[in-house]
């Protein structure tokens, strides 16, 4: 079916045309500069639905290496990251883009950082059956066999960055055709990605375990898990380091 | 010569080895299972009388035995390559049916038969004129290396004819030059794989002199040609 | 058999010829293709015509064509591969290779959903569906012209390691044929950088390699019909164990060996 036809149908209809997503990947600008300018509650639940069914099968299938509870726990905290991250800084995003020259409302930059995490959500979800697989094959965590868990734990750093990467290039396509300027759209994304940055990194700390440990039970959120921070953890890993 | 398209005539053997591509293009257009079965026949007869030849040597039996062995190897080579020859020509761009790839094939095979045919005569005189193979050690082993070596040449001068006469058909057939390369190296390839290994499942051909005569050996069926090889090479390195 | 069959273009490698014409503009690729045989013929002979089939509504009938002549393809080589070992393996290989093949089909079958779109591609699932399912059974139908090197090889050696390594040969050759295929396809789906579908295709053979291990034995015998979670191992592992156990790679050879070895 042709991208003017899904335009027609969606704008017309109330219900969520899941074929829109594929416009999204694309990036095609037409469409995607309309749905911007009007903002649908169908379409930002559509937005929610694909956010929370792609890092949630993604995240299940991170935790299921150390068991299938924490699969299930993980499914459930991955999308919980993404859509706290959006709305907790909903505010602070559209404040930050008319005071960097880019004249949008507060619906507007929800709609465009949810379609950015819908791009990544959709890009996870289709590489959670390579990760399945990828840990299926995997000697357990628990067996605790050298060089297993370095390879996986790179395989998920470079699936999130591709899809991290790719939903930001589209998002940086979009704030540069919205504020008809290169450099303003880059210096909006550029602030969004930081302070987003900030956030989903602390609530991904607060949220862990992701993996697990095999020395550790099963638990959905630590006991100390608003003991320290991130970057707190990161430093001391330094120290450590040198 | 339109008759020639139609009988058994054995004249047209000449046309194939002058390697005349409208002629023989016209042959592959127009499919006759007797033209199949004259190449057949060249095969058993001409690779046949080299095999005897080459078993001569050792023996009358061994003879007999090389002389239904040589034909077999290229006619077990060729049937078994069939699907898989005829499948990689469009594939590669030559967009001929089965039944036309078993007919190219087949006319290389028959060229080389025709040459190794030819050669027989010239192999029967190097083995009168080479010390028997019951002979003392000394004599036998650097025989046994020239009967090799002449060998070697031999089957392999009539391979490379056989293979580059089919370059001109290719190259009418499909138009490009490319093209008819490809698929003649991608034709060589696989023949060669199965081809080596066939002679290598129906040894011997010269075979020991402390053992009987056999058409097969003992261990006919146990490794292979290119596991030799590495033997072989490890051995040497070694 | 009277005609002369038509010439593939010259230009480009085999026939492909990505970008000057859109599909359809020979009437002979408008022609609806007709059952297995005519899938088959049409994806060794005329695969532009399969590429522009797939892109009409009712490709539903190719798509089942092509998935058949793949699981049959696929379910006689095993066959082949099991005459190595024999007894339960010549069951237990076919299902092993066939299943193994669809299933990895289907897990790098959304990836390459997403780079498509990626790429800027309009293809829709179902149209990507039927290319994979293309890939699957050229590739398969070019295995099948390869058992009977395969068998012969096969009843002569009792090396696992040569014996693998063959098979492993024969679908590496095959598959080049099938992702070209695929590759061609690509092209036509209006992408307008194939960066992405190289990533994919690295991604699939990494994937089929790692299910060749997953679904051991496919070459040789076990007591298990697949290796249990504690015998797990990647690929690569997998193939030094069995290097370094196979008795053809570390036996030491024979001292002074006499010249007149049977010949």
């Amino acid at each position: 079916m042709s991208t003017h036809v899904i335009i027609q149908m969606s704008e017309r209809a109330s219900t969520m045309d899941v074929r829109e997503v594929s416009v999204l990947l694309r990036g095609e600008p037409e469409p995607i500069n309309r749905w911007i300018r009007t903002a649908s509650a169908p379409r930002t639940a559509l937005y929610v639905a694909v956010i929370v069914a792609g890092t949630g099968i993604y995240g299940a299938a991170m935790g299921c290496w150390r068991q299938p509870l924490q699969g299930l726990y993980t499914a459930i905290k991955f999308p919980l990251i993404v859509l706290l991250t959006t709305l907790g800084n909903g505010l602070l995003n559209a404040m930050l883009a008319p005071l960097l020259g880019l004249n949008i409302g507060f619906r507007q930059s929800l709609q465009a950082v949810l379609m950015s995490f819908t791009v990544a959500a959709a890009i996870l979800g289709s590489f959670s059956p390579l990760l399945y697989f990828l840990v299926w094959n995997a000697p357990p965590l628990a067996a605790h066999v050298s060089g297993v868990y370095p390879i996986i734990r790179l395989t998920n750093v470079a699936v999130i960055a591709f899809a991290g990467t790719v939903g930001c290039a589209r998002l940086g396509q979009l704030l540069g055709r919205l504020s008809d300027n290169p450099a303003v759209g880059r210096r909006v994304l550029f602030a969004w990605l930081t302070v987003n940055f900030l956030l989903g990194s602390q609530l991904s700390w607060i949220l862990r375990p992701f993996f697990g440990s095999p020395d550790l039970p099963v638990e959905f959120l630590r006991a100390n898990a608003f003991q320290g921070n991130f970057f707190e953890n990161l430093l001391q890993a330094l120290q450590q380091l040198f | 010569m339109d008759a020639l398209l139609s009988t058994l005539d054995i004249r047209q053997i000449g046309a194939l080895l002058r390697g005349e591509p409208g002629q023989v293009g016209m042959w592959v257009r127009r499919w006759s299972s007797r033209r199949l079965l004259l190449y057949g026949a060249v095969i058993v007869v001409g690779a046949g009388c080299y095999g005897a030849a080459m078993g001569s040597w050792r023996a009358l039996l061994q003879a007999v035995y090389n002389g239904m062995k040589f034909p077999l190897v290229i006619l077990l080579t060729t049937l078994g390559n069939g699907l898989l020859n005829g499948m990689l020509a469009p594939l590669l761009g030559l967009n001929i049916g089965f039944r036309q790839s078993l007919l190219v094939v087949s006319m290389s095979f028959t060229i080389a038969s025709a040459i190794l045919g030819s050669f027989s005569p010239l192999m029967l005189f190097l083995i009168w004129n080479t010390p028997p193979v019951t002979g003392s050690w000394s004599a036998v082993s650097s025989a046994y290396c020239f009967m090799q070596l002449a060998t070697v040449v031999m089957i392999a001068f009539a391979g490379v004819v056989g293979n580059l006469k089919l370059v001109p058909l290719l190259r009418e057939l499909s138009g490009s030059s490319a093209v008819a390369w490809r698929v003649l190296f991608a034709w060589l390839a696989v023949n060669l794989l199965l081809g080596s290994q066939l002679c290598w499942n129906l040894r011997p051909f010269i075979g020991d002199p402390k053992i009987p005569v056999e058409f097969f050996s003992t261990h006919a069926f146990e490794g292979n040609f290119f596991e030799a090889v590495f033997k072989a090479a490890k051995h040497f390195l070694n | 058999m009277g005609a002369t069959p038509p010439r593939i273009p010259t230009g480009s490698w085999a026939g492909y010829q990505a970008a000057p014409e859109p599909l359809g503009t020979n009437p002979v690729e408008r022609t609806p293709i007709q059952g297995v045989i005519g899938a088959v013929e049409a994806i060794l002979r005329q695969p532009r015509r399969v590429m522009f089939q797939m892109k009409q509504p009712n490709a539903g009938g190719l798509i089942i064509s092509l998935l058949a002549i793949a699981v049959v393809c696929s379910l006689v080589y095993g066959v082949v591969v099991g005459t190595f070992s024999g007894a339960q393996q010549y069951w237990a290989a076919p299902v092993k290779i066939a299943c193994g093949m669809l299933i990895s089909a289907l897990i790098c079958l959304p990836s390459l959903y997403i780079f498509a779109c990626l790429s800027g591609s309009q293809a829709r699932l179902a149209e990507m569906f039927g290319l994979v399912a293309g890939l699957m059974a050229l590739l398969t139908v070019l295995l099948i012209g390869f058992a009977p090197v395969a068998w012969v090889f096969s009843e002569s050696t009792h090396s696992v390691v040569v014996m693998g390594s063959l098979h492993l040969a024969f679908w590496f050759v095959a598959a080049i044929f099938g992702l070209r295929f695929l590759h061609a396809a690509f092209c036509h789906l209006n992408a307008k950088t194939s960066g992405g579908f190289q990533v994919w295709v690295a991604i699939f053979l990494l994937v089929a390699l790692q299910m060749t291990t997953a679904l051991r034995p496919l070459v040789g015998k076990s007591d298990r019909f697949l290796p249990a979670a504690t015998e797990k191992k990647f690929f690569v592992q997998h193939w030094l164990d069995c290097v370094a156990t196979d008795p053809t790679w570390n036996e030491t050879p024979p001292k002074a060996p006499r010249q007149d070895a049977q010949n």
